[in-house]
């Protein structure tokens, strides 16, 4: 059985008259087991593989490849198929034309499923939309499949009416996870990345076709270890207050403030997906009405929840006090990640400015996101800058931008942007 | 001899640097050890420390079942937050009361400024008004660890200690002072063993409180004093006195001819110079007795309350202007008039009404105690003459 525990890092005080409250909560999961035998439903995996014209025959090979060691690795009884996309997105395998779309996995299943995407040809465009929409479909006919995963990989930009898309991400939104892959670097990293922030998913670019086995393997292993398969942030504020923000800040940057289902007029749920053993940080920004000095109130209960069952608590508390040695520190915990925070949007509106031809602020923007970098110990976001951008002064962010910059590493400093570091933990 | 400001050099004796000007040699007042300056509501206290609390320290648990938020009327939940508001329920050690007896009560509370309440006390009375009563008070020292702990186990041992009737002593007048004196020493010294034994043996900055204990019986007052609680005896109509006298910076000061006013506002006001904890130097109290011969209020107090009404005369203002004959509601009051000035720091009121008899015979006073129906209604009762 899965246990969970939360810590809060926060500075409770408050100068007079403060009515802004920022805290981490850190949430850790331990014993979570493996996907669908936690006794939370059966787990089901689909893998889609771009089966479009524009996939070359070295980039086919490997994703075939890819797409086989991935099924490999999906454990025995958990429900699947595999999905080739182009156009239209067609069921692989299982080949039935009515009942379940799925199977579940065993032997025979894993040889037949690696038979039928041995047989993949690449040809015609790329409508993702029509994926995403028959992976619902497929789901949606094994009921007992109640945590549902999806790995997508992808050559090429959306090739479909503009808006179709999002609609599909929508119908997605909240039944299925998804982990997207750009192969190459002809896809577009803001149009993956809509598809894995809203599915709750990551997304990474696979420059070359060698490295694709590895990163199918790794992403199915880590979907198989998710023995928790749903489970929601739970936030209480009070009466009179206002949630300022609510985001995932570790391991990656996740804006959730707009994804809140309330539960009840004080409290709402933020989606967090299916949990493996790990740890997941979040940010939580609350507006409270000021009280006097030596007040001391709730500011929000900060709970993860698995369906109703609350499993976990954190209290981010507000004091407020005329000591302005107390109110005047900003807990390390809040400044990193706030940080890290403002380094992701750094990165992701200096590279569209530089898409967009906006020299200026492209090296600004960079130049403040190389300066984030060094000052919150990001080393991979460092190293990322430091190949699309010559650095002049680290510490006051000054910046060239490179003239030839390779576009693989332009892709991956954007799909790296929400990937953040952690700090060593005050002790408690 | 040179100048501590420019170490140009100076004649002995010389009050001023003639190079610049600074004051030299303060005057001769030797500067007590000080172990607690208030300069922060929140004192020195870390915003965090590790506790040590044995269960028996705290006061009970709050009754289980729905508790109303002070606040909003909501309900408090399992965290003792408000649901609907998130106030914080006052927890059972910030704020608390004791009423032993109808005649004597206090109330001990945390006030505005502090984080916890480090005050205490303790409180016995006879059921029949005037009878027995002890009032013990402490106020643990702000940058101290766990002195909230500290305080409450010193005064709860000390009162035990003060259970039994003050011995008569040999029978004479200084017999009886001497063995009373030495009783409520146990006390102090029952206080100074209990707050050791709730102090973490590896604490670098052991918990530390004052103590100051009263002990009514019939109309004799007997007292003891370690740190700067008070002990008042405020009567009806006649002159209020200060019972106790503080060990602290400021009352040497005092003792010095420096003005209340001056001493008690000055940067080292609440400088203790004797307390109890583990680091405590000397815990043997200072007291005293007093026969009453008038109706009144025993009154003993921490610092969180007389910071705001000192004097003898300023205090018996505060009680009178109460305008209640009932101890709980005089000690509530007080400790509102307390926090509604700032409440700077814990405030705590014990309080025992003590009625004395008008004696209209003029045959002296009569040892059974008066009940408060007597000195209430003198030569109202129609008499069959």
């Amino acid at each position: 059985m899965a246990e969970f525990t939360a810590a809060v890092y926060q500075n409770e005080f408050l100068a007079d008259g403060g009515t802004d409250v920022n805290a981490i909560v850190t949430i850790t999961c331990k014993g979570a087991g493996t996907a669908g035998q936690s006794g939370s439903g059966a787990a089901g995996e689909i893998i889609i593989v771009d089966t479009s014209g524009s996939m070359g025959p070295a980039t086919m090979a490997a994703a075939k490849d890819a797409a086989q060691a991935a099924v490999a690795e999906i454990v025995d009884g958990t429900w699947f198929a595999v999905i080739a996309g182009a156009d239209r997105a067609m069921l692989a395998y299982p080949q039935v034309a009515s009942g379940p779309g799925m199977i579940r996995m065993d032997e025979r299943a894993r040889a037949d499923a690696s038979a039928a995407i041995g047989r993949f040809v690449g040809s015609g465009g790329t409508a993702i939309s029509t994926w995403l929409d028959l992976a619902g479909q497929l789901f949606n006919s094994v009921p007992e499949a109640t945590q549902r995963h999806v790995l997508l990989l992808t050559d090429g930009e959306n090739r479909e009416r503009p808006g179709r898309l999002d609609e599909a991400i929508q119908r997605a939104t909240g039944y299925f996870q998804a982990d997207c892959r750009g192969a190459g670097t002809d896809w577009q990293v803001a149009e993956i990345r809509r598809i894995s922030q809203a599915l709750l998913g990551t997304v990474d670019i696979i420059p070359r076709p060698d490295q694709m086995k590895a990163q199918f393997q790794e992403i199915m292993r880590a979907a198989m270890s998710r023995g928790v398969a749903d489970a929601s942030l739970r936030v209480w504020t009070p009466q009179g207050s206002q949630v300022l923000f609510v985001r995932q800040v570790s391991p990656t940057v996740e804006d959730l403030t707009n994804r809140r289902t309330p539960v009840n007029p004080l409290t709402g749920d933020y989606p967090t997906g299916a949990w493996a053993d790990e740890s997941r940080d979040y940010h939580v920004a609350i507006r409270v009405p000021a009280k006097a000095i030596g007040q001391e109130q709730l500011a929000a209960r900060v709970q993860l929840a698995l369906g109703d069952d609350v499993v976990t608590q954190a209290l981010v508390k507000a004091t407020w006090s005329n000591n302005s040695e107390l109110t005047a520190k900003i807990d390390r915990q809040v400044a990193h990640y706030t940080g890290q925070a403002e380094l992701a949007d750094m990165i992701q509106e200096g590279l569209a400015a530089k898409a967009a031809g906006d020299e200026a602020t492209a090296t600004t923007k960079l130049g403040r996101a190389v300066q984030l970098a060094a000052e919150t110990g990001n080393d991979e976001a460092t190293s990322k800058l430091k190949k699309v951008v010559d650095v002049e002064n680290e510490k006051e962010g000054t910046v060239r931008l490179k003239r030839a910059v390779e576009k693989a590493d332009e892709m991956a400093l954007d799909t790296a942007s929400t990937k953040t570091t952690r700090i060593r933990k005050e002790p408690s | 001899m040179t100048c501590p400001s420019c170490g140009a050099s100076v004649a002995a004796g010389a009050r001023f640097c003639e190079s610049c000007g600074a004051q030299l040699g303060q005057p001769d007042v030797v500067p007590a050890p000080v172990t607690a300056v208030d300069d922060h509501p929140l004192g020195d206290a870390p915003i965090s420390a590790p506790t040590r609390k044995p269960a028996s320290s705290l006061p009970d648990p709050p009754p289980a079942g729905r508790r109303p938020c002070v606040d909003c009327g909501g309900e408090v939940g399992p965290d003792l937050y408000c649901l609907k508001c998130g106030t914080k329920a006052p927890s059972e050690r910030d704020h608390f009361s004791e009423q032993p007896a109808s005649w004597v009560a206090g109330v001990c509370d945390k006030g505005v400024g502090k984080a916890r309440n480090e005050d205490s006390m303790a409180l016995l009375a006879g059921a029949e008004p005037g009878s027995r009563a002890v009032l013990v008070v402490m106020d643990g020292v702000s940058n101290s660890v766990d002195s909230d702990v500290a305080s409450l186990a010193g005064a709860r041992a000390a009162r035990e200690v003060l259970r039994m009737p003050l011995p008569a002593g040999m029978g004479t007048t200084e017999g009886r002072q001497a063995a009373g004196a030495k009783v409520l020493a146990d006390a102090a010294a029952a206080a100074n063993t209990a707050i050791i034994a709730v102090t973490d043996p590896d604490s670098t900055n052991p918990a530390s409180a004052t103590f100051s204990a009263a002990v009514l019986e019939g109309r004799k007052v007997s007292w003891a004093n370690i740190g700067d609680s008070r002990t008042y005896w405020l009567p009806d109509a006649g002159t209020p006195v200060q019972l106790s006298v503080d060990d602290s910076v400021a009352q040497e000061q005092m003792a010095g001819g420096m003005s209340r006013e001056a001493a008690e506002t000055g940067p080292q006001a609440h400088a203790i110079t004797k307390w109890l904890g583990r680091d405590s130097e000397n815990f043997v109290p200072t007291g005293g007795t007093l026969e009453l011969t008038e109706s009144g209020w025993l009154l003993a107090c921490s610092d969180g309350l007389w910071n705001y009404c000192s004097s003898p005369e300023a205090m018996a203002e505060q009680v009178r202007a109460t305008g209640s004959s009932d101890p709980a509601a005089v000690a509530n009051a007080l400790v509102a008039y307390a926090n509604a000035c700032g409440g700077h720091d814990n405030i705590t009121a014990a309080l025992a009404r003590v009625d004395v008899a008008v004696d209209q015979t003029g045959l002296g006073h009569n040892d059974q105690t008066p009940t408060p129906a007597e000195s209430g209604t003198p030569g109202g009762e129609p008499t069959d003459g």
